[in-house]
Formats: C-alpha cells, structure tokens, sequence
C-alpha cells in the first residue's frame, strides 16, 4: 500500500517538474555539491599542517620560549595545564606565518595534548633543560621516543629541532653532548620498549625505530633533526633580549 | 600549586595546603583562568570565598575584551593592573566578616531547632524494627508477660498503618512536622508500656535479665544458667534439668533443614516509594518545555550551568559503577568534571551530554596514564650495570594471583636474556614452596642453560616454611648479589589489609629491604573493596617506615583480566588511590598471558552503552 501511495506522487512529481524546472533544480543540486568539495578542500589545505608545536618536560621553558618569540619581552611563567596558541610571524619581509602552540609538559597532560595537536604539526621543537639533562636524561629520551614512534608524526615526518635551553647557565651541557646522550639512550629504549608486554587489545608493536643492525643514530630518522642552543631567559638577565637566534633561523626555513 | 591538584582529576574539593599555607582556588571555564587564593593554615577567615568569588567577577568584567578579541595575545602583552582593585576587595571582604559575626549566632540557633526535627525522624524510623523484635518474640516464646505487651504494641502498629499509608504521598514541611508531634507523644507512652514489660520477666529470674537475640530463638532457659547453684562441682550439676525440649530449640524446626538469615527488609521498601513519587511529578513537568529546550540546545553558544550537567552526570556516574568502578570513586570523578566544565561555553551543534562524555573521557585517558611510566627491563639493565640485582617483591590480599603472575613475570625476564631467582617468602601457605619449585622446574625446562650460556636462568631460594618472611628475603637479595642474578622476585603471603600484625610483618619486610619496585597485586574481579585495600595497604607500608620518604606501593599488577568482559573500572579505582601505573595485566594462567594496559582500548571499553 505504502508503494502504491508513492507511486502516483512521484508520477505527479516529475510532470510537474518537467521542462526547465527539472533542470533548475539539477543545477542547484550540483552548485551546492560543488561548493561543498570546495570548501572541504580548502579547508583541508587550509588547517593541513601549519603548526609549530613546542614540546618538552615540565620546566623546560616552553612557555617562555613561546612569550619570547610572540612578544620578545620576559614573563614569570606558571606550570602549563593547558595549551597556548598564537600566530607568528616568521620574518619582517616575508608574510608568511606559522601558529605556535605551546602544549603543557606535565606527565598526565602531555600526551592528551599531543594526541589533539599532532595531526596539524609541520614541525615539532623539543625544548630541553641543559643544565638538568643530566638527570633527567631517561624522562627526556623516553617522551622523545613516544613522539617519534607516534604513528601519525611518522606518516607526516615533521622536521624536528630539539632546542637545548638555558644555556645561559654555567652548567649546560652543550648541544654535542646531548646528541650523544640521547642517542644512546634511545638506543637502549627501543630494545626495551619492543621487548614489553604487548598491549592488551595487540594493536600491533611499537614501530621501529631506526636501523635494525646498527646503533640509533638521529640520521636514520625519516624527518629533519637539528639541535640547537638556545637561551630564553637571555644572558642579560630579564631585562634584556634572548639569544633565540638558531631558534629563529631555524623557523624561517620551516616556514 | 598547579603540578599536583589541578592536572590530576581530583577536583572535587577546592582547597590544597602545602606546608603552612592553605590554598583555596576556583577555575573560570570560560576564559580559562585559576584564581589562587593563599593564607595561613592556621588562620580561619570566613570571608576567604566571598573574596575569590569578588575578585573574579571584578577581573573578568574588567579585562573581558582583552580576553575575547585577543586570545593568548591578549594575555602576553596586556598589563593587567588590579592590585589597587584587590586590595579594596581585601579591605571589603575583611570588614564585611567583623560585621557579620553576631549572625552567626543566630544561624546556629536555627540549625539546633533543626537539628530537633531530623533527630525525631531518624528515631522513628528506628522505632519500627524494634516493633517487628517485639513481635517476633511473641512467635517463639510462651510467657505471658511478653504477651500483654504485645497486644498494645499490635495495636500501636496498627495505628502506624495508615501513618504509613500517608508516607506514600507527598509529605510537605507542616505534615512532617506534624507527624513527628504524634511520634513523640507515642513513644512517651510506649515507654510507659516498656515499663511495665520487664517486671514479669524480672519475676521470674533472679539476676541480670537475659538479653534476647532477635535473629535466634527466645528461648531464654537454654541460656540462663543462673538456677543451677553450683560452686564448681561438676557432678552436683543436676541432669532432671536438662529438658530436651528446650536444648533442641525452636519444636516446628524440621530436622536438617538450614534456615535463612532473616533481616528487616521493609523499611528500605518504604523509602524507595517516598522517593520515587517525589520524583515522578518533576519529570511530567518536564515534558513540554523540553521539546524546546532540546532545540535551543543544539544551536548558539550558551554555557554549561551546574542543572543542565546533573541529570547527565547522574546517569554517566550510574553507568560506571556498573561497569564495577569504586561508588566514592565515581562520585569524585563525576564531580571533578562538573567542576571543570561549569560556565564553559559550548559550540553549536553540541549537546550537553556529548561536551560531559567527552570531558569525562579525557579524565578517564589522564587517569590511566601514569605519572611516570615503570619500564622494568630499562631499569634492570641500570642495575646491571651497577652490579647488583634488581629486587621486585609482591604483595596483595589472599587469592589474587601473586605466584602465577610471578612466574608469568620471571618467563618474561629470561625471554629477554636475565637470569632470575626467585625467594620464597610466603613461608605461611602450605604448598607455597613446592608451587614455585614447580614453576621454576617448568621454566628451566623451557629455558635450558645450555641454550643461555650454561648458567641456570632460574632458581629458587627457600627456606621452608614458619620462618621470618624479611629474614628469608634479605638472605635471597645477598645470595643473589654473590651469585650474580639479574633479578629478585619476592614472593610473599597474601594478607588481609584489616590485619594488623601481617600488615606490620609485610612493612617490616619493605622497609627492611628496600626493594627496588613494590608491586600491589590486584584482581580485576575487586569492586569497592579496591579501595580499602589500597588504602590501607599504603597506610601501613607509610606508617612502619623508619625513613623520611617511605617506600610506598610502586606499581599495580592487574589480574585475572580475562574474567571480566568489559566491565574494567577496577581499573580506574586502583589507578585513581595511587596514581600509580598499572604495570602488568595478567590474563590467564599460562606463561603467555602477561600483557601491559592500553588506557585508550579500557576507556573505550568502559564508555561503550
């Protein structure tokens, strides 16, 4: 019955639509349809990437690093519980920018906010503390090593910089060194990582990272890995400017 | 201030002390901002609420542009200049207290006269199971005293009925008041009733007046003694006086047969309709201006008030203690995400309920990542280096599943190339020894030491049972560092965390051995009792500890997880008392079922419908 009744609507539909005004309504359909791809495609281009994120352990200096480079005055920082994000831009004569996000370094926010903000990441800075490095060293490998096996950054391979802060301090351990250690840390990591329990629904292992044979070194990484000294608090104290120029050069040619 | 309460969800209660200051904070949703209020702990100022609540409607109006055009900008480079603003709010808020301090009197008064009318309720609602024991004893017992006061006790009941009737509508303020008046003039004269009772009763026994169970019989002559005058003679002990009708009890008794355990039931029945009927009327209310309301929802941006997140957060807190998370656990959760999502702004197109399942996923994600993750073969390999074996002990209750999983664990380890041994400290369970011997007879079978460079990769240290569990272990750890084994598994004996000496026992042992990892065995099967346990097993490993920082329970090994289908709150309940990471799930009982915890793949389990 249910059939029966829309039978005769629809032979009445299409008479009445015969003519131009099928047409019309054909054309509408396909303008929207139209419009509707474009703008997901813009979108898509639009939001794809274009981000800087600053990562790194609590107390790093990430958030003065980011009111360094937005304002390029001092600030008294607080530890982060939520992200902060602004757009920079990179250089005077050039218009390009890039938004910096500033995600909190705090063990039980710190992956939550990477999962939100890793898709949009064109490149990735990873603050270090210099001066505790050497304490801290197993913390900082492990929170690189869970951001270079993540699935989504080993897709889009964003160029990396790891930032070697505070520096204006005595006691910082050069760039050099912290190469050295992380990379024999990380290569203790993998091993171990691999050899855990696997997880409980075996969503498959942790990728691999680097070469199997040889020693972990950065280069076998598939993005662009740079270290970098840099000093937020400025070596002037907090009136003066901050010696962020690596830092700078290296988000010009990102960008 | 910011590192420990307010990134773990534990916001249920809004102040925080450190050391001599108490800090008392509230979170503007809105635009994202925590007002911090500092003052010593032993002070009490009253007006400490009034303050932040002023400072932060003084704030926000002020510099609501900045905020809403300018975003993180806005915040680097604005000067936000309200020290003169705070300190008349201070000056206020101190004034307004002095002034206010002869109300409070006042308020005290009227909460005593309060007081009077909730005490007469709760002592009526006692009044009815001491009814029901005066009725029972009328079934079994045969005196006649007890009889005469039953009759007005029957009839005082039956003036309760149709009080009892009237429960079951609405009771507005005056008709309790009302009722709890003739309550009160009904007890003054049933203690007079009450009165008259015991003196039959005292008639007939010389002495203290038995006390009747009212779950037993009431058969008072199998237990009164008191006629039997005999000073210690034991055959003078008359046998005419042994009736067998009173020693067997209760005649309508059939033989063999085992009787229930019964208990007052109809009082929680009666409750559960007052509640209900209240709460029917509000939800017809509610019908029509819902359709509305549910439209407005969905469209423009309006913020999140405390009514619109209850019903939500009802059924969300409802739908995890039946997925077996700890009750006080859920109510805690619900309420730190009702904290922190009052006065947020939604976006279109979202309703309340998806904003609250989202922000209670996220909760739930930050609670299952631990603090700091526990990587055991990281850790050995340190150890290693240093020369010295890396010490594990497990604890828990009885029955968990501590020597499975620590043979489950050691498989694991000589997998990965360490050698293990394994110290029998569980010198109290019969069979506890020769079960690990038999573990470690499997694994060298498993594991042969030709195939490992001809050392033995396991081996059991044991010294029998009845021996001092620290002892045995303290030996073991030395052994072991002659030997040169990697590792040291510590079994010990499960215990319950009421048991004071066996908690003792087990500190002792921690403290005295300092071991590296102390993991808390837990089974997955455990409903609220997760909490007491952890609770009381950290108190105990805290109290006993000579040193400054006491070695606390380290890690959580999650048992018998292929038991449960998805009903994983035990999870969240264990995670949530320690903040400690759940470092192993076991999941059967071959050498294989070891796994380790996916957070996203157990809430995921635990949200699902």
């Amino acid at each position: 019955a249910m059939a029966g009744g829309l039978e005769p609507d629809l032979a009445a539909l299409r008479r009445e639509m015969s003519g131009p005004a099928a047409l019309s309504v054909l054309i509408a359909l396909l303008a929207v349809a139209v419009t509707f791809l474009i703008w997901r495609f813009v979108q898509g281009r639009r939001s794809s990437r274009k981000a800087v994120l600053l990562l790194g352990l609590c107390d790093a200096g990430k958030t003065l690093l980011f009111a360094r480079l937005l304002s390029g005055r001092y600030r008294d920082t607080q530890t982060s519980i939520t992200d902060s994000s602004a757009t920079y831009r990179v250089s005077r004569d050039k218009s390009t920018s890039v938004t910096l996000i500033d995600l909190p370094g705090h063990e039980s926010l710190r992956l939550q906010f990477l999962e939100r903000f890793k898709a949009a990441a064109r490149a990735i800075v990873f603050v270090v503390d210099s001066v505790a490095f050497q304490q801290e060293v197993k913390d900082v490998a492990e929170f690189l090593y869970q951001v270079l096996v993540d699935g989504t950054i080993l897709k889009n391979a964003p160029a990396l910089l790891i930032a070697c802060n505070k520096q204006d301090v005595t006691m910082a351990k050069s760039a050099k060194l912290i190469q050295q250690q992380l990379e024999k840390e990380l290569n203790t990591l993998r091993v171990t990582r691999s050899a855990a329990p696997t997880s409980l629904d075996s969503s498959g292992g942790p990728a691999q990272l680097g070469k199997k044979g040889k020693d972990f070194d950065f280069s076998q990484l598939p993005m662009k890995v740079e270290f970098v000294e840099c000093s937020a608090r400025g070596s002037k104290g907090e009136e003066g400017d901050a010696d962020l120029e690596g830092l700078e050069k290296w988000l010009v040619k990102v960008a | 201030l910011l590192t420990p309460p307010l990134p773990q969800e534990r916001g249920g209660n809004n102040s925080f002390t450190h050391e001599a200051l108490t800090l008392k904070y509230k979170l503007d949703n809105q635009f994202e901002l925590v007002f911090v209020v500092g003052f010593q702990k032993i002070l009490t100022l009253t007006y400490v609420d009034k303050l932040i609540d002023d400072v932060h409607k003084e704030f926000r109006d002020k510099y609501r542009n900045e905020f809403q055009q300018k975003g993180a900008l806005g915040l680097l480079n604005g000067t936000f200049d309200f020290k003169d603003d705070f300190m008349r709010l201070l000056r206020d808020a101190e004034e307004s207290s002095r002034v206010r301090a002869p109300t409070v009197m006042k308020t005290f008064e009227q909460s005593l006269k309060s007081q009077k009318t909730v005490k007469c309720m709760i002592e009526t609602r006692g009044e009815k199971p001491k009814e029901k024991v005066k009725n029972k004893k009328n079934k079994g017992s045969k005196k006649e005293g007890t009889e005469a006061a039953a009759a007005p006790s029957k009839a005082s009941g039956g003036d309760k009925q149709p009080s009892a009737a009237g429960d079951k509508e609405e009771l507005t303020k005056d008709e309790i008041l009302q009722k709890n008046r003739e309550e009160f003039f009904r007890r003054h004269m049933k203690a007079g009733e009450k009165s008259r009772s015991p003196k039959p009763d005292a008639q007939k026994e010389k002495g203290k007046k038995p006390r009747v169970w009212d779950l037993g019989n009431s058969n008072a002559k199998v237990l009164d003694y008191s006629n039997s005058a005999t000073n210690g003679s034991a055959e003078a002990c008359p046998m005419e006086e042994f009736d067998p009708d009173m020693a067997l009890g209760d005649k309508n008794r059939e033989p063999g047969r085992l009787y229930d355990l019964e208990y007052e039931s109809e009082d929680e029945a009666e409750e559960e309709k007052v509640v209900q009927n209240t709460s029917k009327p509000s939800a017809k209310k509610g019908g029509l201006g819902g359709m509305f309301g549910m439209l407005k929802g969905l469209v423009g941006a309006k913020s999140l008030t405390r009514e619109d997140m209850d019903p939500v957060l009802e059924k969300m807190k409802d739908h995890l203690i039946a997925k077996n998370v700890a009750a006080e656990i859920a109510v805690q959760l619900c309420e730190s995400v009702a904290k922190k999502l009052e006065g947020k702004v939604m976006g279109t197109f979202t309703t309340v309920t998806s904003t609250v399942k989202q922000a209670l996923q996220e909760a739930l994600v930050q609670i299952l990542q631990p603090q700091r993750r526990v990587d055991v073969l990281r850790d050995v390999m340190d150890a290693q280096r240093h020369r010295r074996p890396y010490v594990v002990t497990f604890c828990g209750v009885n029955g968990v599943g501590k020597s499975t999983n620590l043979a489950k664990i050691s498989f694991w380890l000589i997998e990965n190339g360490f050698s293990v041994l394994i110290a029998a400290c569980d010198t109290f369970r019969a069979g506890a020894v020769e079960q690990l011997r038999t573990h470690t007879r499997r694994l060298n079978a498993l594991h042969p030491p030709e195939s490992h460079g001809g050392r033995t990769m396991v081996q059991l240290y044991e010294k029998g049972y009845g021996k001092d569990a620290a002892g045995i272990a303290m030996e073991a750890i030395s052994y072991a560092r002659n030997q040169g084994f990697d590792v040291v598994l510590v079994d010990t004996a499960g215990r319950m965390q009421d048991n004071a000496p066996l908690m003792t026992a087990l500190a002792k042992l921690i403290a005295v051995n300092a071991p590296d990892l102390v993991l808390f065995v837990g089974e997955a099967l455990v409903g609220n009792e997760a909490v007491d346990q952890l609770v009381k097993f950290n108190k105990a490993l805290a109290d006993h500890s000579m040193a400054q920082t006491p070695r606390l329970i380290d890690g959580i090994v999650l048992t018998k997880f292929d038991t449960i289908d998805d009903k994983v709150g035990a999870a969240i309940s264990m995670t949530y008392i320690t903040s400690k990471p759940i470092v192993f799930v076991g999941t059967g009982q071959t050498y294989c079922d070891l796994r380790s915890l996916n957070a996203k793949a157990v809430v995921a389990a635990l949200m699902k419908a």
